[in-house]
């Protein structure tokens, strides 16, 4: 017995619950969102940063994978002509700021509209961002970010050492300023999914929760459906791959082709309750540290390439540890209360997978979201709701697409997968 | 790597284990995160010369023979004491916080997980006041000789546990206003036969009803609690007739005066550890979750075992024979005995231990918990109290299409406090089996650490690691 759908999502992480909530405003059409919780989908492994400029310019996450990076690329690239060390920030490119940007600025509004409309509060907090600086090293690194993004100087702002201890007395004295990033802000990443979500049951859509997809239904070259485990046939017109960590295996399904979409490993730290001790989110070239809503305080993460494994490992955690207890002394008395690890859905450019693909109908990607799924949901979930009903889009999603990897080597693309 | 079997949980099982493996001559660790051997059970007075008679002459001989049996092999037994284990990192190292309260790791051979159980939470209006407290801790509050609990105390709950810590209560001098037994006599009746596979238990049990009667102390059964109330503190508790599947029969409750209510529904295996090395697990009939073992009490990685209540209730007499079990499996994995010998001992243990099963499972079936105890709470009672997630909270999350324990945590935080949802996995997964009609509704992962540890822990190991570099 099939079933019947215009838009069928795999994947009910915050990216296909996003896509979810957006088609669902349209009341039209007929969507399932099919989701089967996998250990490690990054949804409830993130700290919910939403650190549009940090992310872009490779803080929060991103310091520690960079730092994984140019030590690999150091290793490999013995006596390069380019010089790649940590005093030079890792930047994404420009298509990349317009997205994160652009999907940062939905949220105030998007907060209050699934408040209002569907009861689900996700916890967005104005928060900012500061990159703490402890030594020469730090502020080289935080100039350096501050040249090349010349367009945002008024989201930039340098705070000295006595700015500093007055903004977030518990930072370490031996903290010698920050440079604070002014939009950058934080929700409950949970919530936030969980918001989503609700909001798309409550405008009609169809939910299949523990539902593993195990294969896709085509004729010729359109996709026509998928197969589940548990629910049986799904017919649709349009199939939405968000299936996070697990996306290349659905597009080969469905296009005979593998995005090179991997699992990236993060481990993530939190403490018990503790009284508002942060105004702010901070990172340092250690780590990340942000105080959520209901006072747990959330320390991230390590970039690891170990592909589904989700066990969460001494070393890791205990440097972690160290990295937080060097920005902020006072949790030495404080508890760890549990360590989790998620797996991001990288992608070779850290650029997520957006839209369709070529000689592909009835199929569109919303995947690679790497370490920024919970920042981008937002713009993801209008741009494929746009996709779906054949809208202009507020944004060029070329940049974006999966055919920007169609010239590479077939060879490169195995190393890919297999990174 | 350490050549030593490493034991975690130093009660029954893991004492049993720990002195048949140093009967053959091998040494081992023993992991105990209390402060004195003998787990729940027999773990004994808290402070020396405390005599423990109230607790019956039958359970003295045990403590004191098992305890003599220790100390007579303690030459080969490297006791740890306050130690908790907080992690497992794969199966061959452990993550443990010291009495000093730092963190060790410890690599193994062999292991044998022993690490017990907790009590099931039942909630109720009512439930979190003072003075409404689990049946075991209060058992225990009486076995450590420090503390007694205020009377009148009144037991609710279901299962064998009920008249006897009724009975220690009263001869330890604490008034017993009534005790409660959810499943009607018939349903008892109905296991005498299999009851008597352990003639003694049961006999013992018919001296405990003997003793209530001889003492006023009225059991009812096919009653069971409805409400606790008090201003601050307990001061009362509503109980009412029970209809076959735990319905209560509010037109005939009534109002008992009570300082202390002891609830006592059963109890969950501590599956952390277990779950955390990805070890093979299968859920009771009563819907909770335990570690499978083998008939050699090893799980699904053959160097790692497992005895006692973590692989399913069956307490202490049998978690010392399946101790044992585990402690021969080890001796044959390290070549001590041969294999002939190694069955020889096996089946002995192995063939008392199946009458303990045939006793037990009569029990698990008299003690069956009716689907009417989800109902008991009101929109606003507590079921997770680290989280103060309420039962209307669940509600709304079931009705939202919420359909496994993860969504569930997810949407309402239940689990996510301290205890990790050792209080509210319970009503959670039962709530969870009904609204789905599903068995398997998915258990709460275990993230390490098990319990809170101080950041200040880590501290000292990473400067010693540094310093080792």
């Amino acid at each position: 017995m099939s079933k019947f759908y215009d838009v069928v999502i795999a994947g009910g992480g915050v990216i296909g619950a996003s896509c979810a909530y957006q088609l669902s405003k349209r009341k039209h059409l007929k969507i399932a969102l099919i989701d089967a919780k996998r250990p490690g989908n990054a949804t409830r492994a993130s700290a919910g940063g939403l650190w549009a400029i940090g992310e872009s310019v490779g803080l929060g996450c991103g310091v520690i994978f960079f730092r994984m990076m140019s030590a690999n690329r150091k290793r490999e690239a013995h006596g390069a002509a380019v010089a790649v060390d940590s005093s030079t920030p890792h930047i994404l490119p420009q298509s990349f700021f317009d997205f994160a940007l652009q999907s940062n600025a939905m949220y105030p509004d998007l907060h209050r509209e699934l408040q209002e409309n569907h009861g689900m509060d996700f916890k967005f907090e104005k928060t900012g961002l500061k990159f703490v600086i402890y030594d020469d090293e730090d502020r080289l690194y935080a100039e350096h970010i501050v040249a090349c993004i010349p367009h945002l100087a008024d989201q930039v702002r340098w705070l000295d050492q006595a700015a500093l201890r007055e903004a977030e007395p518990s930072v370490s004295h031996e903290a010698r300023g920050a440079l604070e990033f002014l939009c950058d802000h934080q929700v409950s990443p949970f919530r936030l999914a969980d918001a989503y979500t609700e909001g798309a049951r409550q405008n009609g859509v169809d939910l299949y929760f523990n539902t593993n997809v195990t294969g896709v239904l085509k004729h010729d070259s359109r996709v026509n459906g998928v197969q589940t485990d548990e629910a049986g046939v799904f017919r649709c017109d349009t199939l939405i791959n968000a299936a996070g960590a697990w996306a290349a295996d659905l597009s080969e399904q469905a296009t005979g082709i593998r995005i090179p979409v991997n699992p990236v490993k993060g481990q993530i730290l939190l403490t018990e309750r503790m009284p508002k001790i942060l105004h702010g989110c901070l990172t340092t070239s250690d780590c990340y540290v942000a105080q959520k809503d209901n006072g747990e305080i959330l320390i991230g993460s390590t970039t690891e390439d170990k592909g589904f494994d989700v066990t969460t490992t001494y070393p890791e955690i205990s440097g972690l540890v160290q990295g937080a207890l060097r920005c902020i002394p006072a949790l030495a008395d404080i508890n760890l209360k549990r360590c989790w690890a998620g797996l991001r859905p990288g992608s070779p450019d850290e650029l997520p997978i957006l839209g369709p693909m070529k000689g592909v109908e009835g199929y569109l990607n919303a995947c690679g979201h790497f370490r920024t799924g919970i920042l981008t949901s937002a713009i993801t979930g209008v741009l494929l709701d746009k996709l779906v009903n054949n809208e202009p889009l507020p944004l060029d999603i070329t940049p974006f697409l999966a055919d920007r990897f169609a010239g590479v080597p077939e060879v490169e693309r195995k190393e890919m997968d297999l990174a | 790597m350490s050549q030593h079997p490493v034991i975690v949980g130093g009660g029954p099982a893991g004492m049993a284990a720990a002195i048949e493996l140093a009967r053959h001559g091998v040494r081992c660790t023993l992991l105990e995160e209390a402060s004195r051997l003998g787990g729940v059970v027999y773990r004994g007075p808290l402070r020396d010369n405390v005599h423990l008679d109230y607790l019956g002459p039958r359970y003295s001989q045990v403590l004191a023979k098992l305890h003599g049996e220790f100390r007579e092999q303690s030459g080969l037994i490297d006791v740890r004491l306050n130690h908790r284990v907080v992690g497992a990192e794969g199966t061959r190292t452990l993550v443990l916080l010291d009495a000093d309260e730092r963190l060790q790791e410890i690599e193994y051979s062999q292991l044998l997980l022993a690490a017990g159980c907790h009590e099931r939470s039942v909630p109720f209006p009512g439930w979190t006041l003072p003075g409404v407290i689990l049946l075991g801790g209060l058992q225990l509050q009486i076995k450590s000789g420090v503390v007694k609990p205020q009377g009148p105390v009144v037991i609710a709950g279901t299962g064998p546990l009920l008249p006897l810590v009724a009975c220690q209560l009263h001869t330890s001098g604490v008034s017993v206003a009534g005790v409660y037994e959810a499943c009607a006599f018939g349903k008892i009746a109905r296991e005498s036969l299999a009851l008597l596979n352990k003639p003694q238990l049961f006999l013992d049990g018919l001296s405990m009803l003997a003793y209530l009667k001889l003492h006023g102390i009225p059991m009812h059964y096919g009653w069971g609690v409805v409400e606790a109330q008090g201003e601050g503190e307990l001061n009362s508790v509503t109980v009412a007739p029970y209809s076959s599947t735990w319905e209560p029969e509010l037109s005939r409750a009534e109002k008992v005066a009570a300082q202390t209510l002891a609830v006592g529904y059963g109890f969950i295996p501590r599956t952390q550890l277990s779950q955390q090395m990805g070890l093979d697990h299968g859920f009771s009939d009563d819907g909770y979750l335990r570690a499978s073992a083998n008939v050699w009490q090893q799980s699904s990685e053959p160097h790692v075992h497992l005895a006692g209540d973590m692989g399913g209730i069956r307490g202490g007499e049998a978690a010392m024979l399946a101790g044992r079990i585990a402690a021969v499996s080890i001796l044959l994995q390290r070549n001590v005995l041969d294999l002939e010998l190694a069955l020889v001992r096996r089946d002995r243990y192995l063939s008392k231990l199946k009458s303990i099963v045939r006793f037990r499972a009569a029990v698990d079936r008299y003690t069956e918990r009716g689907a009417g105890q989800t109902a008991l709470p009101a929109a606003d009672t507590v079921i997770c109290r680290c989280e103060h997630a309420t039962r209307a909270d669940i509600d709304r999350a079931l009705e939202q299409g919420v359909q496994d324990l993860a969504s569930l945590k997810m949407r309402t935080r239940v689990s996510m406090g301290d205890c990790q949802g050792r209080m509210c996995v319970g009503y959670c997964t039962d709530r969870l089996r009904e609204a789905t009609g599903r068995q398997d509704v998915g258990w709460l992962r275990p993230r390490f650490p098990v319990d809170p540890i101080p950041f200040s822990a880590f501290q000292s190991v990473g400067r010693e690691a540094a310093s080792h570099e």
